[in-house]
């Protein structure tokens, strides 16, 4: 069977992009498939950095398209998490020297060899966007829960759909205390602007933080609710579509509440 | 036969709009009718060919034969287009309830409306020269331009520009009037307020200045006569 090559974006960039392409990546590699994460943001690369491989790179992806290595060559193991492969993005060249037609051609060799491709696609839509959707089967887009991000993310859901791809959502960072008082949109918000089918809801965690820092995918650190979250995604994402979708709630502060109550603490 | 009216033309011709109007004397023979018509579109040699004829007997009734041998004749040797007797002449009532059916004739009208499904995303546009209908939302980012009413029965929270270039008369309604910016003919609004409850909301041109109304308070049609074609 063929791989499927999964595009992850967002249109604005910061949103955690990158973040969700190493944890879902490492989280469907953890469940048994064949996975390959791509770099597509050429010139501005970060995914290496994030997976923690940066000292591994030789070749990255404009070298495998010009011909001057092979996928083996160019593909670098992960040596925490079993069938992980990543391919980095060239840090010299610009967003340009790939055409989508190399893409493409890359593209049904990756099929071949994965069972997961994961396309990191760089914010904007000009050629580093197109090259990394050229080829998707599928896309994620991700939204943090700010109107800025979900303008950006509205105009890439539109332009997917004009290229037969019908995007999931993943809402990103979401700080349920805010939700609570009213001063973040709630993911109903934003999935009432967006209008596509929901795969999950990340709370925003400092774990994210210490992870990217440190190079180790969000997923492998223990009780990260962000890592709990695309493990989820990956699931869904691995034909586990009946999941049900977890809402992030505000912790029960009963004992803070009580503690304020009879004066201890601030 | 009378000879003074041999003397007299029994044919007047008058172009009228886009077509020789002949009046004729039905009384006169048929051959004597054709002589005079020969002479008269003789003269204007190119001018009758393919020209619309029309074939007005006058007060005279019941003088549909002399009409159709007249019709054939002038098709025949003068190449004319269409020859047809003038339009009928209605009673004042009559036609005035022909002219209030015009005006109800809506169902025969084609289409001035451009009614669109879906949801219209950042980025995209909408532009057309008709009135536009949208059963779906327009998202912040969405624009429509349009040549006349915009209607959005969902969200409206993007950019609209109803009656481009210049028609003050158009309006902008929508069921959750929420819009960036909003433009009617030449006129700019920008930064419209939201109101708190979930009306049925419509922009308009008064006084020189786009105003934002309840639909149903304002009900700015309800006092037409009759359905009109907008």
């Amino acid at each position: 069977m063929k791989g499927k090559i999964i595009v992850i974006t967002s249109g604005k960039g910061g949103v955690g992009k990158t973040t969700a392409t190493a944890s879902i990546g490492s989280a469907l590699a953890l469940e048994g498939n064949r996975v390959l994460l791509v770099d597509m943001d050429i010139g501005l690369r970060n995914l290496d950095v994030v997976m923690g491989l940066e000292n591994r790179i030789v070749f990255n992806i404009v070298d495998i398209v010009k011909g001057k290595c092979k996928i083996g060559q160019a593909a670098i193991k992960d040596r925490r998490i079993d069938n992980l492969f990543l391919v980095p993005a060239s840090q010299s060249d610009n967003k340009d020297a790939i055409t989508p037609e190399e893409m493409i051609r890359l593209c049904e060799e990756l099929r071949e060899e994965f069972d997961f491709i994961l396309m990191d696609c760089p914010a904007g839509i000009e050629q580093g966007f197109e090259n990394a959707v050229v080829a998707a089967d599928e896309a994620v887009v991700i939204c943090a829960p700010e109107v800025s991000s979900i303008r950006d993310a509205d105009r890439i859901i539109g332009i997917l759909f004009s290229k037969s791809i019908t995007p999931k959502l993943v809402v990103n960072r979401i700080v349920p205390e805010m939700v609570e008082r009213g001063d973040m949109l709630s993911h109903e918000d934003v999935v009432d602007v967006l209008s596509i089918d929901l795969i999950g809801l990340v709370e925003m965690d400092d774990q994210v933080v210490v992870s990217t820092n440190m190079g180790t995918p969000t997923v492998l650190q223990k009780n990260s609710k962000a890592g709990d979250a695309f493990r989820r995604i990956a699931m869904r994402l691995n034909g586990n579509e009946d999941l049900p979708i977890v809402v992030p709630q505000v912790p029960n502060r009963f004992w803070k509440k009580l503690g304020l109550k009879i004066g201890l603490g601030k | 036969m009378n000879m003074t009216d041999r003397n007299k033309s029994p044919i007047k011709l008058k172009g009228v709009g886009n077509s020789l109007w002949v009046t004729f004397d039905p009384t006169q023979p048929v051959d004597f009718l054709q002589e005079e018509l020969t002479k008269l579109f003789k003269r204007m040699k190119h001018l009758v060919v393919n020209a619309r004829i029309v074939l007005d007997p006058g007060e005279q009734e019941g003088c549909d034969d002399v009409v159709k041998k007249l019709r054939v004749f002038l098709k025949d040797t003068f190449d004319v287009g269409a020859v047809s007797k003038p339009p009928v002449k209605r009673a004042v009532k009559e036609e005035r309830i022909r002219q209030r059916d015009i005006g109800s004739s809506w169902h025969n009208s084609a289409s001035e409306v451009l009614m669109l499904t879906g949801r219209v995303r950042s980025g995209q546009k909408i532009t057309t020269k008709k009135h536009v209908l949208i059963l779906g939302d327009v998202n912040p980012g969405g624009e429509i331009v349009a040549g006349g009413d915009i209607v959005v029965m969902g969200s409206l929270c993007g950019t609209v520009s109803a009656g481009q270039p210049d028609n003050e008369d158009s309006i902008v309604l929508s069921l959750d009037f929420r819009p960036t910016q909003v433009q009617i003919g030449g006129f700019l609004a920008a930064g419209i307020p939201s109101s708190r409850g979930k009306t049925v909301e419509f922009a308009s041109v008064e006084d020189n200045a786009i105003v934002v109304k309840d639909y149903l308070k304002a009900n700015p049609f309800g006092r037409l006569p009759q359905p009109l074609v907008r």
